[in-house]
């Protein structure tokens, strides 16, 4: 399994010019109202002694909701938040280094526990065929009463090489449960950019990435029976997939 | 003489486990470190008695190897048998509609492997 890593990069919060102040949507609305509520007020009284009240208050409520609205659009952040939007845009900046460190780390182990194995794996080899040379020595040099025991002493050294030889199969699925594991880390990697790019464009807030999708796409690279029922149970499902056969011949 | 099984696994440790266990059962055993090497070594005209291949490879995985395999002069009925950590049904399915044999998990046991190797090669 390969892994590649994320290109992007944090974007900067723009958009600074729109830092006046916090109060200019709340001014907008509050001079509409008044604007809407006065007309108002002159309209209703040349029709009904209760139009000029009535009229108020509707036009305030209308011009209260318009105010919002406008206010919402267009209206400024305060400074503040944008220097804490900043602060997070770069603190999940920050976090990538985190998971670029948990990956190296896990391939060093590959590349550790590889060299390892493959040292094992030789020295097993070479004792095995040690034990092959004197049991055929055995048998051609030492008298019968002692060849028997001698045979069973090296048939014991013999019996676990091979066990063995199958246990250090442990590194190849090692390697891929860490790939998996890198594989994962650059799925959050992808997603702590995409937070760290909307934070530095508003109107990109209400577009909050489908996480819940990334999580289950990731479910697709969960190849061991073990791996999917740890993913089943992060998600929440009390899910246990049927485990097929070791060994089945078609 | 013996007969050749051909193993091929991106995993160096692997290659040398299998090798020696099936050395050690009295075959004869030839190695690819990917898809596309087997591919290399099978055109140029190795023979083997049996395929063993991983799934999980570089550019060329197992399923692909198997459906070239099949395609090659002579090969079409050698047994192939998949070696994987892979445990889906539907990779399972995948593989035997490449004409694959069988198929074991990883980690395999030393008898396990060569019982079934046995199996398929009752005269190897």
């Amino acid at each position: 399994m390969t892994t590649s890593e994320p290109s992007a990069a944090v974007v900067p919060v723009r958009s600074a010019e729109r830092d006046v102040s916090p109060t200019i949507p709340l001014v907008a609305a509050a001079t509409l109202a008044a604007c809407v509520a006065t007309a108002g007020v002159w309209v209703g009284s040349r029709f009904h002694p209760m139009g000029a009240p009535a009229a108020a208050g509707l036009a305030a409520s209308v011009s209260l909701l318009l105010g919002y609205k406008f206010g919402r659009r267009w209206g400024a952040l305060p400074a503040r938040i944008h220097r804490l939007m900043f602060r997070i845009a770069d603190e999940l900046a920050q976090y990538r280094a985190f998971t670029r460190l948990l990956r190296d780390q896990g391939k060093r182990i590959t590349e550790t526990t590889d060299d390892a194995a493959q040292v094992i794996l030789s020295g097993l080899r070479e004792m095995d065929a040690q034990v092959a040379l004197v049991v055929a020595s055995l048998e051609a040099e030492v008298p019968l009463p002692a060849h028997d025991s001698l045979q069973r002493m090296t048939q014991s050294i013999s019996a676990p090489v091979v066990e063995m030889l199958g246990k250090l199969q442990f590194q190849d699925v090692t390697r891929q449960q860490i790939a998996f594991l890198a594989k994962l880390s650059l799925v959050v990697d992808e997603h702590m950019i995409e937070l760290a790019r909307q934070l530095g464009d508003r109107r990109s807030l209400d577009r909050v990435g489908e996480f819940k999708q990334m999580f289950n796409q990731a479910l697709g690279d969960c190849v061991m029976t073990s791996q999917r029922d740890d993913h089943h149970v992060a998600s929440g499902l009390d899910l246990k997939e049927a485990v097929g056969p070791k060994v089945e011949l078609f | 003489m013996a007969t050749t099984i051909f193993i091929v696994d991106d995993s160096a440790t692997i290659l040398m486990s299998m090798e020696t266990i099936l050395a050690k059962a009295g075959f004869a055993v030839a190695k690819a470190a990917s898809g596309e090497e087997a591919v290399s070594k099978l055109q140029g005209g190795l023979k083997p008695g049996l395929i063993i291949t991983d799934i999980h490879m570089g550019a060329m995985n197992g399923i692909e190897l198997i459906k070239k395999v099949r395609t090659m002069p002579g090969l079409q009925f050698v047994p192939i048998l998949v070696v994987t950590t892979e445990s889906q049904q539907s990779k399972r399915d995948e593989a035997r509609a490449a004409k694959a044999t069988g198929w074991l998990v990883k980690p395999v046991k030393p008898e396990d492997l060569t019982r079934v190797v046995k199996q398929i090669l009752p005269n190897g």
